[in-house]
C-alpha cells in the first residue's frame, strides 16, 4: 500500500516521457512547481474550490437536516428527503453534461428563469464560482443524509431538560444539539474537504480548465500533465502536492478539533 | 403556521432541486424540433422514443452498458471477498505484526486515488492492460475501506459464536461463511451498496484507462458522446436518462438500505 506512495516520488526524481528512457532530474520537478504559474493557479483554485464547498455544504446541509427533522406529514417528509438526495446518486459524468445544457447562454433553463444573459462556464469570474454550484446541488445530498442521521441521535431527553430549564429554541440548539453532533459535523466537514481537493470531473467535462485557467483543479493539471503531455515525473510531483495538501490540511482539522469536537 | 410556511420553502427546494432531472426526461422523450423550448415544457407532447432508438448510432451503448455492468460486479464481488477475508483475519486471527499491517492499511484510506493513478498507469502499460476493463476492476479488487469498515462490523460479533463451532471442529473457513458473515448481513449490503454505485459512477479511472468505445463504461461514453459529430442534443439526452434513470429507479426500491448504506459507511463515492 505504501507502493504508489515510493513508486510516486521515485518518478518525481526524473523526466520521463512514458517511451524514451527515464531521465535522472533530481529536484527539477519540485523547483518547477513553485515556478510554474499554472501549478500555482491549480492550487489556489482547488483551496477555493474546497473552502466553498465546505461552508455552503456544512452550512445549507445543516439548515436543511434541522428543517426536515421536524414533525411534517410523510408525504412532505419522503418528498424532500428524496428530491434533495436524488442529485447525489446521478454520475458526475452525467450531472456535468446535464448542466452544461441547463447553463447555456442561449438556450438552458438558468439563464431564463434569472432573466440573464451571463455565459457562465465562459467566464473568468463567473466560471469557478458556477462549478462550485453544481458541485453543491451534486453532493449536497450526502451531507444532508449525514448530519440528518447525526441530528436523530440527539436524544430527545437533553432537549426536554433544557426546556425545563428556561432554555429557548435558540439556547438549545447552541447548548444541546450543536456539541452532540458535533462528531458528525466533525466527520462530514473532513471528508467534503477530501472529496473536494481532488475535484476533476466537473472540470474536465464542463470547462476544461477555462476559461485561461480559472478553473483548472490540482488533479486535472496532474491528468494534463501525466496523460495529455505525457511529462510524467511532473505529474507525479503534482500528485504528491495533492497528497500533503490532504494530509496537512486533514491533520490541522484533527488538531483543532480537540478545541470543539466533543468526545 | 411557521412550520407550515417552512414546509413550503423545502418542498420549493426540492422541486429545484429536481428540476434539472426532469428538463433532462421531458427532452429526452421529445421530437428534436420540440426539444428545448423556451419558456421550458415540463411535459413531452407528444412523446416519443424515437431519440432512445438512435442512441446506438452514435456508441455502442449495450456494449458500455455490459462493460459497466461488468466492472461493478467483479468490482463488488471482489472487494466483499477479500474485505470478508482481510477483516477476519486482521480481527480473529493472531499472527505476528497483525496490529503493525493494520496501521499501515490504515494511513493507506488517506492516500488518495489520483497519487496511485500514474505509477498504477505504468504498471498496467507493462501488463499491457491499458485500454481493457481489465484495469478497471483489476486495481478495485482491494478495497482498504472495505476492510476496515467490516473489521469493526466483525468486531462487535461476539467470539464466544466461534468458540462454539470450533468445539464442532470448524476450520476458519466454515466459522467465516457460516458463523460471521450471515451476521454481519447488514454491513455486508451497505459496502456492496456502496462499492457498486461507486463503480457504476466513477469517471476518473476509465476516463484515463479506456480509449476505445467498444471498451468504455457508460459515464465515459456519454462524455464521448457530448463530441459527436451529427448526433443532435436530444439523442445525448436520451443517453443520459438511459444511465440515470436505473440507478433512480433501483434507489426508490431499495431506499431505506441506500440511506443506511451511506449514513454507516460514511463514505462518498
Amino acid at each position: 500500500m505504501a507502493g504508489p506512495l515510493v513508486a510516486a516520488f521515485a518518478l518525481s526524481l526524473f523526466h520521463w516521457d512514458l517511451l524514451s528512457t527515464p531521465e535522472f532530474a533530481g529536484l527539477d520537478n519540485f523547483k518547477q512547481l513553485v515556478t510554474d504559474g499554472a501549478t500555482v493557479r491549480a492550487v489556489i483554485n482547488t483551496f477555493v474550490f474546497a473552502l466553498a464547498s465546505v461552508v455552503t455544504h456544512i452550512g445549507i446541509g445543516m439548515l436543511l437536516a434541522l428543517g426536515v427533522h421536524r414533525t411534517m406529514t410523510r408525504g412532505t417528509k419522503y418528498f424532500v428527503r428524496t428530491a434533495y438526495f436524488f442529485p447525489f446518486l446521478v454520475s458526475w459524468a452525467a450531472v456535468a453534461l446535464i448542466w452544461k445544457y441547463v447553463l447555456d447562454p442561449a438556450f438552458g433553463l438558468a439563464n431564463y428563469y434569472l432573466s440573464s444573459t451571463t455565459n457562465w462556464l465562459a467566464s473568468p469570474t463567473w466560471a469557478l464560482p458556477t462549478l462550485i454550484a453544481v458541485d453543491w446541488w451534486h453532493t449536497i445530498g450526502y451531507t444532508f443524509i449525514i448530519l440528518l442521521a447525526g441530528l436523530q441521535t440527539v436524544p430527545a431527553q437533553l432537549h426536554e431538560a433544557a426546556r425545563v430549564d428556561g432554555a429557548n429554541a435558540w439556547w438549545r440548539f447552541w447548548g444541546v444539539t450543536l456539541p452532540v453532533m458535533s462528531p458528525t459535523i466533525f466527520f462530514a466537514t473532513v471528508i467534503t474537504f477530501i472529496g473536494a481537493f481532488q475535484i476533476f470531473d466537473p472540470m474536465v467535462i464542463m470547462t476544461q480548465g477555462g476559461p485561461d485557467g480559472a478553473t483548472r483543479s490540482i488533479v486535472q493539471y496532474t491528468y494534463e500533465k501525466g496523460f495529455q503531455s505525457f511529462e510524467v515525473g511532473y505529474a507525479a510531483a503534482l500528485s504528491l502536492v495533492l497528497f500533503v495538501v490532504i494530509m496537512v490540511v486533514t491533520g490541522l482539522q484533527f488538531r483543532l478539533s480537540r478545541r470543539w469536537v466533543h468526545q | 403556521m411557521k412550520g407550515k410556511l417552512l414546509d413550503l420553502v423545502l418542498v420549493l427546494g426540492g422541486v429545484v432541486m429536481i428540476a434539472p432531472l426532469v428538463w433532462l426526461v421531458v427532452n429526452a422523450l421529445s421530437e428534436p424540433i420540440d426539444a428545448f423550448q423556451l419558456p421550458p415544457r415540463w411535459i413531452p407532447r407528444p412523446p416519443t422514443l424515437q431519440n432512445f432508438e438512435q442512441v446506438p448510432d452514435l456508441i455502442p451503448f449495450a456494449q458500455m452498458a455490459w462493460n459497466s455492468l461488468q466492472i461493478a460486479v467483479l468490482t463488488t464481488a471482489g472487494a466483499l471477498l477479500t474485505s470478508a477475508l482481510a477483516a477476519y483475519a486482521f480481527n480473529r486471527l493472531r499472527f505476528p505484526g497483525r496490529d503493525q499491517i493494520f496501521s499501515v492499511l490504515l494511513a493507506a484510506l488517506v492516500v488518495p486515488v489520483q497519487l496511485t493513478v500514474v505509477p498504477i498507469f505504468i504498471m498496467m502499460r507493462w501488463l499491457h492492460l491499458v485500454d481493457t476493463t481489465v484495469a478497471i476492476w483489476l486495481p478495485a479488487l482491494v478495497n482498504v475501506f472495505g476492510i476496515f469498515f467490516l473489521r469493526q462490523y466483525i468486531a462487535s460479533i461476539p467470539r464466544e459464536l466461534d468458540e462454539a463451532a470450533i468445539m464442532d471442529g470448524a476450520g476458519h473457513f466454515w466459522i467465516l461463511f457460516r458463523v460471521i458473515l450471515p451476521l454481519a448481513r447488514p454491513g455486508l449490503t451497505a459496502l456492496g451498496i456502496f462499492v457498486f454505485e461507486a463503480s457504476w459512477n466513477n469517471f476518473f479511472w476509465p476516463y484515463i484507462f479506456l480509449s476505445s468505445p467498444e471498451k468504455m463504461t457508460l459515464p465515459v461514453g456519454l462524455v464521448s458522446l457530448q463530441g459527436a459529430v451529427g448526433g443532435p442534443a436530444v439523442v445525448l439526452f436520451a443517453a443520459i436518462t438511459l444511465v440515470v434513470l436505473p440507478i433512480l429507479v433501483l434507489f426508490l426500491i431499495f431506499q431505506r438500505s441506500f440511506i443506511a448504506s451511506i449514513a454507516s459507511t460514511g463514505l462518498r463515492a
